[in-house]
């Protein structure tokens, strides 16, 4: 349900407005409304010495939230609550936040520049090495010069091309050196005289072959640099641990102090930003928001207490204001709380609307069961749930999504039985028989089953329209007569198939013609296409009854594997595989669309989004504080 | 009627409408992934908007079932 709100109006003398916007602060429980501007009021504005502490400590706060995150201090460290601040702790964090970050930011940029020069290193490491065992020959080879190729190995004969090249340009006068890479490369090393080397050079640009380039960070010939470069890969960690050590000392010095920082500016940035919410006049402010009403009374008694008779409290009548301004809590019992996360999925529920988290707690994981309907793969939700319910946080959307889950196999679960199905039709082999039919051939009996599911879903959406639209009659009535005709054309089909006694057709069809033209009277020519979009609804539930089917089918198909593959391992293994891509299937499809079916056919009904999410004024906590609150 | 043409008419009855849907999904896809980029939050309608063409292959599918049930298949 929608938590009942109150507005609250607080009037005292504008040089108490800063006491009593900190006083709200540390209440945490009023949602400041729009400035408050009514005459003799008027909006207030910050002052300029205000405004450009404003600026200064959105740049300090932007530095802070920079160091935070290249220094990554982790979820343990949290700040510490302390004192309010003065305009010296301001300044002091204004200079340790720009130090502070220009160091992280060296440090950040010498790791980067570490693992970079790591990476490369050790991208080319292989090939180095294979060709500092062949720069040993060169070194028994005084005035030569050397040319160090990579050859791919399906350019095989292209080692051979070069060979009879080379002794075709310099005759015998060479050396040439070859150690395999890997399967597909090659190191191949020349040596030359130094007298010859222009003909050789001249002969590989002609044949486009070309030298591996020599790293100049290292040094100016392969000889040299390999050395150079391998002893680089063994300092290369001890200079990342140098650098880790100087960040972990940095966490450790300032972290904590940062975050202090970071909190205390954050409220003060709130506080500066509320300041302006308030309507002043030369002596006197008037601020205005909302709580919920059962917690009107404490806050009215320890604003009193804490300012005596300097300030007023007083609630605004509810004719003051309008239901679009009010912020939502949604608050509901704790078995149904885990839906509110759907909810949520969606623009929030208008003020004084209906919550639907009620309705989607029930129907929701009924449809998904309906839909997957299957002992084995219900039990298999249910332990990953209990597993993703116990890792995830009190409070969490984690949590909620386990309770979700939970829920959906338990439906699903109960479906199985009604559908005698454990892992498809496994169960059969089993003696599991169903309760009330059989999926795979009981397609008829499903469908109806869909449509029903349908018919009160939406006619149940229909009378929540009704409910939502009680402050407009005429709209009220048009949505009544609407449920009313869904309702009448269902009993006459059921009336024609046999299902109710066929002396209900008559009279249905008698009042689905005197309902008619009142609708079209009521709502206007728009009510036939809506009565029929509405039918359309009704019938989009039959997505219910096609992927059960398509599910089972799945699943049908996936235990005949082990029979259809001549090796029974091979077929047990191919069954598992098929299963496991049905489970999967069977979680996201029935989820996509017991969705959709909620937002797009039941809340089209009746559901008013636009609600203010309710966001008090109060002290800024990290997430990770507020969870552990 | 001839189950040959009892089967051609159940495979039109679900083959057209998932061609229409995969047409609409391929033109919804991209204007939903570009929407996402710009605005993550609109994640919940952009699941929605790829779920509603979905409904003509379901319905597809359904008549084509129908057809083959009364079909005598």
């Amino acid at each position: 349900m929608i938590t009942k709100m109150s507005r609250l109006r607080i009037l005292g003398p504008r040089d108490r407005l800063t006491e009593v916007l900190r006083a709200v602060q540390d209440l945490g429980v009023l949602h400041l409304a729009e400035p408050f501007a009514r005459a003799p009021l008027e909006p207030a504005v910050l002052t300029p010495r205000l405004e450009r502490q404003r600026h200064q400590l959105s740049r300090v706060l932007r530095d802070i939230e920079s160091t935070l995150e290249l220094l990554r201090p982790g979820p343990r460290l949290l700040a510490t609550p302390s004192a309010r601040p003065s305009i010296g702790d301001f300044a002091r964090w204004a200079r340790m936040a720009q130090r502070t970050r220009r160091t992280a930011e060296q440090l950040d940029l010498r790791q980067t520049e570490l693992v970079e020069e790591r990476a490369l290193l050790r991208k080319y490491q292989h090939f180095f090495t294979a060709f500092r065992s062949m720069l040993d020959a060169a070194a028994r080879w005084p005035n030569t010069t050397a040319y160090h190729i990579l050859l791919k190995t399906r350019e095989g004969e292209a080692l051979t091309t070069l060979r009879s090249s080379l002794t075709g340009v310099v005759g015998e006068e060479f050396e040439l050196y070859t150690q395999p890479l890997s399967p597909s490369e090659t190191a191949v090393l020349i040596l030359v005289p130094a007298k010859i080397a222009p003909k050789v050079e001249h002969l590989m640009a002609d044949a486009g072959v070309e030298e591996i380039p020599v790293p100049r960070l290292y040094g100016t010939s392969l000889t040299s640099a390999i050395p150079r470069m391998l002893e680089r890969l063994e300092e290369i960690p001890r200079d990342l641990a140098t650098v880790g050590q100087h960040q972990s000392a940095l966490v450790r010095s300032v972290v904590p102090e940062l975050l202090r920082a970071r909190d205390a500016i954050r409220d003060r940035l709130a506080e500066l930003d509320a300041v302006v919410l308030a309507g002043v006049s030369p002596r006197a402010f008037a601020l205005e928001g909302w709580l919920p009403t059962t917690a009107r009374e404490s806050f009215a008694k320890t604003l009193d207490a804490r300012f005596g008779g300097e300030i007023a409290v007083s609630e605004a009548a509810r004719e003051e204001w309008s239901a679009e301004e009010a912020p939502v809590v949604l608050r509901n019992p704790r078995l149904l709380r885990p839906f509110e996360a759907l909810i949520r999925l969606f623009p929030l529920p208008q003020y004084g609307s209906i919550d639907p988290t009620p309705f989607v707690a029930v129907f929701f994981p009924a449809f998904f069961g309906v839909i997957l309907g299957d002992v084995g793969y219900g039990l298999v939700l249910g332990v990953m749930a209990l597993i993703l319910r116990s890792r995830a946080k009190p409070e969490s959307t984690l949590r909620s999504i386990a309770e979700i889950a939970g829920a959906c196999a338990l439906f699903t679960v109960a479906a199985g039985l009604l559908y005698g199905e454990y892992f498809g039709d496994l169960g059969r082999r089993f003696g599991l028989e169903p309760l009330a039919f059989d999926r795979e051939e009981a397609l008829v009996p499903f469908l109806m089953l869909a449509i029903a599911l349908g018919s009160v879903h939406v006619v149940l959406g229909l009378i929540l329209g009704v409910v939502a639209a009680r402050g407009h009659p005429r709209k009220a009535i048009g949505r009544g007569i609407s449920a009313m005709m869904v309702l009448l054309i269902l009993a006459a089909l059921l009336a024609v198939i046999g299902v109710l006694p066929r002396g209900f057709f008559h009279p249905t069809v008698i009042g689905i013609l005197v309902a008619f033209p009142v609708l079209v009277v009521v709502e206007g020519l728009i009510a036939p296409i809506e009565l029929l979009s509405t039918v359309g609804n009704i019938l989009s539930y039959a997505r219910i009854m096609a992927l059960g089917i398509a599910s089972v089918m799945l699943a049908v198909v996936a235990n005949r594997m082990v029979g259809a593959m001549g090796s029974v391992a091979v077929g047990v293994l191919f069954a598992l595989l098929f299963h496991l891509v049905n489970f999967a299937i069977g979680l996201f499809s029935p989820t996509i669309h017991a969705l959709r079916l909620h937002y797009v056919e039941f809340f089209g009904k009746f559901y008013s989004p636009g609600g203010v999410r309710y966001e008090p004024f109060r002290h800024w906590t990290s997430p990770m504080q507020d969870r552990r609150a | 009627m001839e189950p040959l043409w009892i089967g051609v008419s159940a495979a039109i009855a679900i083959a057209l409408p998932a061609l229409a849907t995969a047409w609409a999904q391929s033109k919804i896809g991209p204007a939903v992934a570009a929407s996402m980029a710009e605005k993550p939050e609109l994640s919940t309608i952009a699941v929605l908007m790829i779920a509603i063409p979905e409904t003509m292959v379901i319905l597809g599918f359904v008549v084509s079932v129908l057809i083959l049930l009364q079909g005598g298949g």
